[in-house]
């Protein structure tokens, strides 16, 4: 990751094309998290698959912890109200995530795997802030960071532990964030 | 449940609260593009979040917190809503 610079309304960042493709994995992996149903709808005309986004697809697993952290309860200490909520929420989210998602993963095909500088628009600004952070969220799910120690204790781990890599790559995803807002 | 007649209507809070995951730098950005705060009172509601574990970051009828929770969850944002 280098040569960030912002050029009117758009920053450039060159990434190496192992760079790209680690970022494209983590970002269809949050896409394939959110997904709607894929399978079930795939046949269908038009209409059908939007009702279907409308409705918000199959619930999300509420076991897997990176759900319950992208969308916490709203109302402490009433699950009801805020199962609710997410009733009545949870299909725009996803919807608009995937949207979010589209734009990362169509900035970095353009880059050809490296050959071009990735090109963040400014008014896809928060698309790209919003799809990082939530690679990020999911990673410190995975990782189990829960304080500032543990990301501490993480750091700290020797290189053959399988856990630092991982840690690395949410520790880039952190820098990448933070050179994009330092040009907003 | 009955509510005095005067009590107002604008009673609800968003709160967003402190995780070690998001930017400190991120999330004064998320304040002052959602809520069009100015740079100081976005910084120093990113400051209360961070030092004291939670902020209240807007106030107003249920039906907007509604939508403030929603957008802050948007963000990566830990946010919940209270009777403030």
């Amino acid at each position: 990751m280098r040569g960030f610079k912002r050029s009117g309304e758009v920053i450039k960042v060159r990434l190496s094309d192992y760079e790209t493709a680690m970022l494209e994995s983590l970002v269809d992996q949050l896409s394939e998290l959110l997904a709607v149903d894929a399978t079930e709808v795939a046949d269908a005309d038009p209409f059908v698959r939007w009702q279907a986004e409308l409705d918000g697809g199959e619930p999300l697993d509420r076991d897997d912890p990176v759900i319950t952290r992208l969308f916490p309860d709203v109302y402490p200490g009433d699950p009801v109200a805020s199962a609710e909520f997410r009733r009545l929420t949870q299909g725009k989210q996803r919807t608009d995530r995937q949207r979010q998602i589209e734009v990362v993963l169509s900035g970095l095909a353009d880059s050809q795997a490296g050959a071009n500088p990735i090109q963040v628009r400014l008014i896809d600004f928060d698309d790209w802030l919003k799809t990082l952070t939530a690679v990020r969220l999911s990673l410190a799910v995975r990782l189990g960071i829960q304080t500032a120690e543990d990301a501490e204790e993480l750091a700290a781990l020797p290189e053959d532990d399988p856990r630092a890599y991982i840690y690395r790559v949410y520790e880039w995803v952190a820098y990448f964030t933070e050179n994009l807002l330092g040009l907003r | 449940m009955s509510r005095p007649a005067e009590a107002p209507l604008v009673n609800w809070v968003t709160i967003v609260w402190d995780d070690p995951v998001n930017l400190m730098t991120y999330v004064t950005h998320v304040f002052t593009t959602y809520f069009g705060y100015a740079k100081g009172k976005a910084t120093e509601l990113m400051l209360q979040v961070h030092n004291d574990g939670k902020a209240a970051v807007s106030g107003g009828t249920r039906e907007q917190m509604e939508i403030d929770v929603d957008a802050m969850h948007a963000y990566g944002l830990w946010a919940t809503m209270e009777p403030g």
